[in-house]
């Protein structure tokens, strides 16, 4: 039969169907996007702790996705039990899919046992925001950090995570670092593994 | 036969029941879930062998009762899938495969903005969608 397994041409470029597109959102909505995010919640507190704290919320919330998201799609569905196994399943596999490069580095704390340090040269949430002089150390990384404690906390290892920028010589903007301190019973149990 | 699939979260609430049969008794399938629910922390905590199968997500067979068997599945998040039915030659493939689209649709529920994690989830959608692979996995066991 003549014509049996020749391509469809589709004559109207509205019957073609849709590309699966790239996997990616422009830089310039998300930043505007989260700039209307912190400016919402600017009106709504009346200190820079709350702020922060509503911002690790923000990130809290879609840290959980991610890490259901994540293990379901990319790692083949293994639990990770170990400490080290899920800092580097954040340091690499979370930043690649939320910023599209791996984190710049991950460093063990000196002081204490308990404390794991990310840091970037330029967190990607703040390159398009300043911080003004009376805002102190305030740092929109807070929303990073949210994200990091969420795939954290829903993994089993809770901790307290927060954002920090560390001034560097002979860089003009500091760099950022994401300082996790997990609780007692993580390293306990990572004792007992082994 | 799937009778009844259940996702209990991770401090073994329940958050979505769902029976596929009017025939049996609702109540007797809770508290089928809910036992196997004992044998899922027993196989997390005591693993038979260390090594690789301490990371699985699919759990197997969890145990048979008279006329049912119950299979479970763990997720990243210790959220718990199980899956209740009545067929007596049920291939390890296919409950693989069931329970990839399952965890692919909770996926998809979970990822709602506004459901709220450890809440019942109350999506619509995700119903649906149950149904469908419940009623998939019917027809290729019968195959």
């Amino acid at each position: 039969m003549i014509g049996v397994g020749k391509i469809k041409q589709y004559t109207n470029v509205l019957d073609r169907p849709l590309s699966k597109g790239k996997q990616e959102v422009s830089l310039s909505a998300f930043a505007f996007l989260f700039s209307e995010l912190v400016q919402y919640n600017q009106t709504q507190v009346d200190n820079i702790a709350e702020l922060e704290r509503r911002l690790e919320d923000a990130g809290y919330a879609v840290g959980a996705r991610v890490l259901e998201l994540l293990c379901h799609r990319e790692k083949g569905n293994r639990r990770e039990t170990r400490l080290l196994g899920i800092l580097s399943f954040i340091h690499s596999t979370v930043w690649k899919v939320l910023f599209g490069k791996v984190a710049d580095s991950l460093e063990k704390g000196t002081e204490h046992e308990d404390e794991y340090m990310i840091s970037e040269k330029e967190l990607l949430l703040n390159r398009f925001i300043s911080i003004p002089k009376d805002m102190g150390a305030f740092n929109c990384g807070a929303f990073v950090a949210g994200i990091v404690k969420g795939v954290l906390d829903n993994a089993g290892f809770p901790a307290v995570v927060t954002a920090h920028f560390v001034p560097v010589d002979g860089q003009q903007r500091p760099r950022t670092t994401i300082l996790i301190k997990f609780a007692e019973e993580v390293l306990q149990r990572e004792a007992r593994l082994g | 036969m799937i009778v009844c699939v259940a996702v209990v979260g991770h401090q073994n609430n329940p958050l979505y029941i769902q029976s596929f049969t009017e025939s049996d008794d609702v109540l007797k399938l809770h508290h089928i879930v809910h036992c196997s629910l004992d044998v899922v922390d027993e196989r997390v905590n005591n693993p038979k062998k260390s090594g690789p199968t301490l990371n699985e997500t699919f759990l197997g067979l969890l145990y048979p009762t008279e006329n049912y068997k119950v299979y479970g599945y763990l997720t990243n998040t210790k959220v718990k899938f199980i899956l209740v039915t009545t067929d007596l030659d049920v291939r390890d493939a296919d409950v693989r495969n069931f329970f990839r689209s399952f965890h692919a649709a909770y996926v998809d529920a979970v990822s709602n903005p506004f459901h709220v994690p450890g809440k019942k989830i109350t999506s619509k959608v995700f119903a649906k969608r149950v149904s469908g692979i419940v009623q998939t996995f019917g027809l290729s066991s019968a195959g």
